[in-house]
């Protein structure tokens, strides 16, 4: 049955707002029931979001100093917290609804959401794992040089609903410049210390992925993922 | 008549939100559906709408606050006037940004909004201005809004000048009456399933309430969070009667509260918490949470549904302060003035369903609880003692007490060692008074 479908869109590189427009007709045709559940995949241009509740002092950069460097400052109306979008970075934005038997949970979509990533990410090699209270995807390795060094985080989650119908959703590092990040505190917290698929790579020695831009196959293997753990057919979120 | 706002379910495993933004003031005149305010869980942010059109008559949830799921938001009049003007509609999606920025704005959400003041659109036969509710009920009772006396504002016709209308003897065929079997024509059947139901003629159609929705919600998530055990102790309270016959007229004149068994139920149940943590946790993924503190929850029936407000630290109380917290949250559940706060936090749980039909029976654990205590009936029975050496057959006062406990965190034993010495307590009638 064509509404069971998933559909996964690569968008091309988007401004935030344009993302925010085409999120915003998506929530729109959902609701209204012309579109199936699908998922918007893109990348955007230099971005620092900034939530309602961001604390100035999250910025480690005034905000002329961001326009200087070609990054846009974008003040969401959400709660929340401050982020930072790049070329690089894959970012996914499910326009599922939820109103259906067994899906009408939202701490469960947040989990199934990560399950997808974790399963791709670690099918570059990446074990990953969740970190309790922290909503997101750390890597899980490499602490026996810190033993009590941050968390690293791969991946940031962060969800609207409306009418059940969700919209925003996550953004997964693969080979963003993480130098990025340094312009702001990711999500407030001071012990999180932001990687990428490229970082995890090159730390064992592998090749990582091309700078600049996601390359295919890490949208490919995200896309099933997603099918997996967003479509009808998704197994229960552990 | 107000409409009463609640935060609706977000999932089974949602129960409670911080209210992040309100989007609309009171006195403000919303469309249904009009997002009303963004709440907070996790790393959700959800939009509650409107469930009916109104004037917002009052916000009941600051921003920062932390709300249950039913907890009421806001109250919406349908009769209302406006009082503001919509909050100078604040872009609902975003600002401008700071940066030079060329993309299409975001276009607000497309919600019709006649200013309800404003004269409706003429037609061929216009009918006359009315409020959304009054064109409602109007429409359901069929009839004619032109035919109807408008007394609001500007002539207006109101929801009561309907009802007038139709109450008086002109009025045509007699309307529904309030809880007449008739299934409102809009109300979408539910979908049909393998395990659906067709609708047969005559049937009533009976949507649930918010707080049926909750309890219904709760119960699966329970049973198929905890594999549920059941263990029955059977208690004899003879010792218990006659301590409270003794005490419960000086009971009665010193507190004006009658003495009832429950707190010596709830009071015994602590005390054997304490000596059998396992029962006083949960379970938080892989492990299990003893807690110090000790808050049992009291099942109580109102006319809304089941409540379980909390007596909070009742291992503190002495047996008439449990007695006096009891009556304090019962009679506040039935006159619906408990706050979130009541309902918060308990670490156990005691059901006490009432005498009839209730020999004993299994309760289903509150989450994220790992056991809930349930009162059978008390009653008069005969049963064998051993007097001066000898088998008799004598007539106690008995009560079958069931267990309910989480077999992921709980085994047999510990669980019949908990009940055992409750009936240990109850039995010796080892209390304070």
């Amino acid at each position: 049955m064509a509404s069971n479908a998933i559909e996964i869109e690569w968008q091309g590189t988007l401004r935030y707002g344009e993302g925010l427009a085409l999120q915003e007709r998506a929530v729109s045709d959902r609701i209204a029931g012309t579109t199936v559940d699908r998922v918007l995949l893109l990348e955007h241009t230099p971005v620092v979001t900034l939530g309602r509740s961001t604390d100035p002092g999250n910025l480690r950069l005034p905000a002329d100093e961001m326009r200087r460097k070609g990054i846009e400052v974008f003040e969401v109306g959400r709660g929340g917290d401050v982020t930072y979008h790049a070329p690089g970075q894959l970012v996914g934005y499910p326009i599922l609804d939820l109103d259906v038997q067994g899906r009408r949970d939202v701490h469960v979509h947040l989990r199934r959401i990560e399950s997808a990533l974790m399963e791709a990410v670690e099918s570059f090699g990446i074990p990953c794992r969740r970190v309790s209270g922290r909503t997101g995807v750390f890597v899980d390795r490499d602490r026996s040089a810190v033993p009590d060094g941050p968390d690293r985080k791969i991946a940031s989650i962060g969800v609207g609903v409306r009418k059940w119908v969700t919209f925003h959703g996550f953004a997964l590092n693969v080979s963003i410049d993480l130098a990025g990040f340094d312009a702001i505190v990711p999500c407030g917290l001071q012990d999180v210390e932001m990687t990428s698929v490229s970082r995890e790579l090159e730390r064992e020695g592998r090749e990582g992925r091309k700078a600049g831009a996601v390359d295919a196959s890490v949208r490919t293997a995200v896309g099933e993922a997603l099918v997996r753990w967003l479509g009808p057919e998704a197994p229960v979120a552990d | 008549m107000a409409i009463e706002v609640e935060l609706p379910s977000l999932g089974e495993s949602v129960f409670e939100g911080t209210v992040s933004r309100w989007l609309v003031s009171e006195g403000e005149w919303i469309e249904v559906d009009q997002p009303l305010v963004e709440v907070t869980t996790d790393k959700v942010d959800a939009e509650i709408p409107a469930p009916h059109a109104g004037v917002v008559e009052a916000i009941l949830a600051a921003e920062g606050d932390v709300i249950e799921v039913g907890a009421v938001l806001a109250r919406v009049d349908p009769d209302g006037k406006p009082t503001a003007a919509p909050a100078a509609t604040e872009p609902a999606a975003v600002p401008p940004p700071v940066a030079p920025f060329s993309s299409p704005a975001v276009p607000p959400p497309v919600e019709p909004s006649v200013p309800p003041s404003a004269t409706p659109p003429v037609e061929s036969s216009a009918p006359p201005a009315a409020t959304p509710v009054a064109r409602r009920v109007a429409e359901e009772a069929s009839i004619d809004l032109r035919d109807v006396e408008g007394t609001g504002s500007a002539g207006r016709v109101t929801k009561d000048d309907v009802l007038r209308h139709q109450s008086a003897p002109t009025a045509p065929a007699a309307p529904p009456q309030a809880g007449s079997p008739s299934v409102p024509p809009a109300r979408r059947a539910p979908a049909a399933n393998a395990f659906g139901y067709e609708l047969q003629e005559g049937d009533r159609v009976l949507p649930m309430s918010p707080m049926r929705k909750i309890i219904s919600d709760h119960m699966v998530y329970s049973k198929r969070t905890s594999p549920h055990v059941g263990t029955v102790a059977e208690v004899d309270l003879s010792a218990v009667v006659k301590l409270r016959n003794q005490h419960k007229r000086t009971f009665q004149e010193s507190y004006g509260k009658p003495l009832t068994f429950l707190p010596f139920i709830v009071n015994a149940a602590v005390r054997a918490l304490r000596e059998f943590p396992a029962l006083n946790a949960s379970v938080v993924e892989d492990a299990i949470i003893e807690k110090q503190d000790i808050h049992v929850g009291v099942a109580t029936e109102t006319e809304k549904g089941l409540v379980v407000p909390v007596v909070r630290h009742a291992d503190r109380l002495s047996l008439a302060g449990t007695a006096m917290a009891i009556d304090d949250l019962a009679t506040r559940a039935r006159n619906r003035k408990l706050s979130a706060d009541d309902l918060k936090g308990g670490t156990f749980t005691v059901s006490n369903p009432g005498r009839q039909g209730n020999l004993y029976g299994f309760a289903i654990i509150n989450q994220p609880q790992v056991g809930i205590l349930r009162m059978g009936e008390i009653a008069k029975r005969a049963v064998v003692r051993t007097l001066d050496g000898e088998d008799a057959i004598v007539i106690r006062t008995m009560m079958f007490l069931a267990l309910s406990y989480d077999h992921r965190a709980v085994d047999g034993a510990p669980a019949n060692g908990f009940l055992y010495r409750i009936r240990e307590l109850l039995e010796s009638a080892d209390f304070d008074l």
